[in-house]
């Protein structure tokens, strides 16, 4: 077992977080954070991974062929579903935004502080 | 008892049922058709939730969805619930408050209102089923579920800017925390091929090792769920959505949404870490109180500077926050029974607090303190409730959130860290003094209109209603204000919770009950005494309270060069919360580095 895709999927998550700190358009933000959200699907489908492993489906192969595990794929489909909604929602507001200030600067967009 | 057990999955599934149905025909609905509705299936739901909380007892409940139950040799092949009285307690307050605040929107929102009660119900829902749950993914998943139903409650508003912030802010930094949880959880699967949390706590507990996956684990998942709850350096986010949201969002977010970060980490770790860990409770217990602490110094300093009442009270949770995580942090039952009274109080208060918010927005239009001034005079009643529950977060003797401090204070006191009761005293007292100098001001226009120190906020700008009908929102504020400062007198309460939280505490137990149904071994009945020392304490925040209140109304009127020391002392930590979303995750990385990184020192 390599170490190779827990380094990637760290990677993937930090490339995210300099995304949204260093960002200067909401849009931006948005998809930084479905790049984080991948980080976590690479962790998790890394950890179901079995060496020669095919697909979990046994409709066509016997029972006794080795497949990667099915859970951490269920888990990780449940967290897509998640990263659409809160994709849907930030891109919203980011559209809303827009249409009241004129520009998508989250700079523009606080108001409060302090 | 097989009755009882298919009780269970209704406390979540009616309020959620109840949401499909009202948002696929809540546009046919007539007049009040959805809001009667909603008030119905979440009052149904905490009824179940009481019951539910009855007949518990000690006993911990474990129902499998499907009846899928565990295989004869303990292993999980299904998803389950474990219910104990401190979850089914969490999950009936959680009903209890979504009904309240359901009634009274019923005359606080006006305008198009039946997508409102479906994303209320659903998060209302998520939350009761997060705290029942005893599967580390299905609570993740209700996380969410709550989480994305909070982020498009406050957005709901769309018309404000303010509420765009709010809700961009809470939507990223959220999710983030998300993610670390999904890492953790994700590497304890790795470790065990487990996702029950007893099951989890099970084989780790017997392959005995505390090496960096397990450590890393533990610190993903509790700085993950911290950022739920607002702890310093992760509540930034907290009080740009609190100031937004619409008020009977914000009752609720206040109430219990950010206690449940705090109900996810004590879980998790009595159930999970319990065995793997449990030789390290002593440097636990320090870097999670000095996180509580910094967290309610922080909120209560933040809290003297506010003007914008909701994001005061926003503050003020925060500083509540760091409390109920001290609590915690000292790992022992008779603290987390405090911390589970406190809740209960101060969920109270606050939703009352807010609500008189919510009476000033229909009835001036504003909800700012120095424009209030005076203004509040003709609203005897929201005066009366704003400050009964400003008492009761005071923690007179008895009353209010003294049981909780109290609690707090002798197990800290027994464990040697005296300056708990310290920290405990200076959050009250900075907090809930400003409660009561902004109250001063708008219902007694008491003291001076002018006050440097504080931060000015674009106003919210909603109409005032014409004719708006307060009766009910009287009704309900007044009721739950008083709730809040008789729920620290009720007997026996204490003794309760301290049964309930020996339970919560024990790993074992609560192992053996889930995966081989044996029935938990009762707690030693609760015993507890109020000391002379707690009731001293209790003075001394009350009367610093309400000096601090009366003096603040005048702070203007020190010399010069005190209030402009005092204004530049604390311009660095204004300008921390400086709105911008980039701050707000550059400080959670760095917050979660140091945290994660004092848990890898302290764990080896």
């Amino acid at each position: 077992m390599t170490i190779l895709p827990y380094l990637l999927a760290v990677f993937i998550f930090v490339v995210g977080l300099f995304g949204i700190v260093t960002s200067r358009n909401l849009i931006h933000i948005a998809v930084c954070v479905s790049v984080c959200q991948s980080a976590t699907y690479v962790l998790l489908l890394a950890i179901g991974y079995r060496k020669h492993g095919t697909a979990p489906v046994f409709g066509d192969i016997p029972t006794s062929r080795t497949v990667v595990d099915p859970i951490v794929q269920a888990l990780t489909l449940t967290d897509i579903v998640v990263a659409v909604a809160v994709s849907a929602l930030l891109l919203a507001i980011a559209l809303k935004v827009y249409e009241k200030k004129g520009s998508l600067d989250p700079r523009d967009m606080a108001e409060m502080k302090g | 008892m097989i009755a009882m057990l298919s009780l269970i999955p209704l406390v979540v599934t009616l309020p959620l049922l109840a949401a499909t149905v009202i948002g696929l025909v809540g546009k046919w609905l007539p007049g009040r058709g959805a809001d009667a509705a909603g008030v119905g299936a979440a009052a149904t739901a905490a009824i179940l939730a009481v019951v539910l909380v009855v007949r518990t007892g000690h006993d911990i409940l474990a129902y499998w969805f499907g009846g899928w139950r565990p295989r004869a040799d303990g292993f999980p092949v299904g998803i389950g619930w474990a219910v104990d009285s401190i979850g089914a307690a969490f999950a009936a307050f959680v009903l209890v408050l979504l009904t309240a605040t359901l009634v009274y929107s019923w005359r606080y929102m006006q305008d198009e209102r039946y997508l409102y009660v479906v994303l209320m119900l659903c998060f209302g829902a998520a939350m009761a089923g997060f705290v029942l749950s005893g599967d580390i993914f299905n609570m993740f998943v209700f996380f969410e579920l709550l989480s994305v139903s909070a982020f498009a409650l406050t957005a709901y508003k769309i018309e404000e800017t303010g509420a765009l912030q709010g809700s961009f802010n809470f939507a990223v930094v959220n999710s983030i925390g998300a993610f670390l949880v999904v890492f953790g959880i994700g590497l304890l699967y790795g470790r065990t091929g487990r996702l029950n949390l007893a099951a989890i706590g099970d084989t780790l507990t017997s392959q005995g090792r505390h090496d960096g996956l397990v450590v890393a684990a533990f610190a993903l998942i509790t700085c993950g769920f911290l950022v739920k709850s607002a702890v310093v350096p992760f509540h930034f986010w907290l009080a740009d959505a609190y100031a937004t949201a619409p008020v009977p969002v914000c009752a609720l977010f206040s109430g219990v949404m950010l206690e449940l970060g705090l109900y996810a980490v004590a879980r998790i770790y009595w159930t999970v870490f319990d065995g793997a860990l449990g030789s390290f409770d002593h440097p636990i217990r320090d870097v999670l109180l000095g996180v509580g602490a910094v967290t309610a110094i922080v909120g209560a300093v933040m809290c003297g500077m506010q003007r914008h009442l909701k994001r005061l009270l926003a503050y003020s949770t925060i500083a509540h926050g760091g409390c109920f995580l001290m609590g915690i942090a000292l790992l022992d039952p008779d603290a987390l029974a405090g911390a589970g009274v406190y809740v209960l109080s101060h969920g109270l208060a606050k939703v009352a607090l807010f609500m008189v918010c919510g009476i000033l927005l229909v009835t001036i239009g504003d909800v700012d303190e120095v424009r209030l001034f005076g203004l509040g005079r003709r609203l005897r009643l929201a005066a009366v409730a704003w400050f009964v529950a400003a008492l009761a977060l005071a923690g007179p003797p008895f009353l209010g959130v003294f049981t909780g401090h109290a609690l707090i204070e002798d197990a800290a006191d027994k464990a040697g860290y005296w300056w708990v009761a310290v920290v405990l005293a200076f959050a009250t007292i900075g907090s809930t003094g400003a409660i009561v100098r902004a109250g001063l001001r708008v219902f007694l226009g008491a003291g001076d209109r002018e006050d440097a120190l504080l931060s000015r906020q674009p106003s919210e700008t909603p109409e005032p209603q014409e004719h708006p009908r307060l009766g009910l929102m009287y009704g309900v504020t007044l009721a739950l204000a008083a709730a809040s400062l008789a729920v620290g007198a009720l007997p026996g309460l204490a003794a309760r919770a301290i049964e309930a939280a020996h339970t919560f505490t024990d790993h074992v137990g609560y192992v053996h009950a889930v995966l081989l149904h044996e029935t938990p071994r009762a707690p030693a009945p609760g015993a507890w005494k109020t000391t002379t020392l707690s009731v001293v304490w209790s003075l001394v925040t009350l009367g610093g309270t309400f000096a601090l209140g009366f003096g603040s109304v005048y702070r203007d009127r020190l010399p010069r060069p005190v209030t402009r020391g005092l204004g530049a002392a604390l311009a660095p930590l204004r300008a921390v919360h400086s709105g911008q979303i980039g701050d707000y995750v550059a400080w959670l990385v760095a917050g979660t580095a140091v945290i994660g990184g004092l848990f890898v020192v302290a764990i080896r």
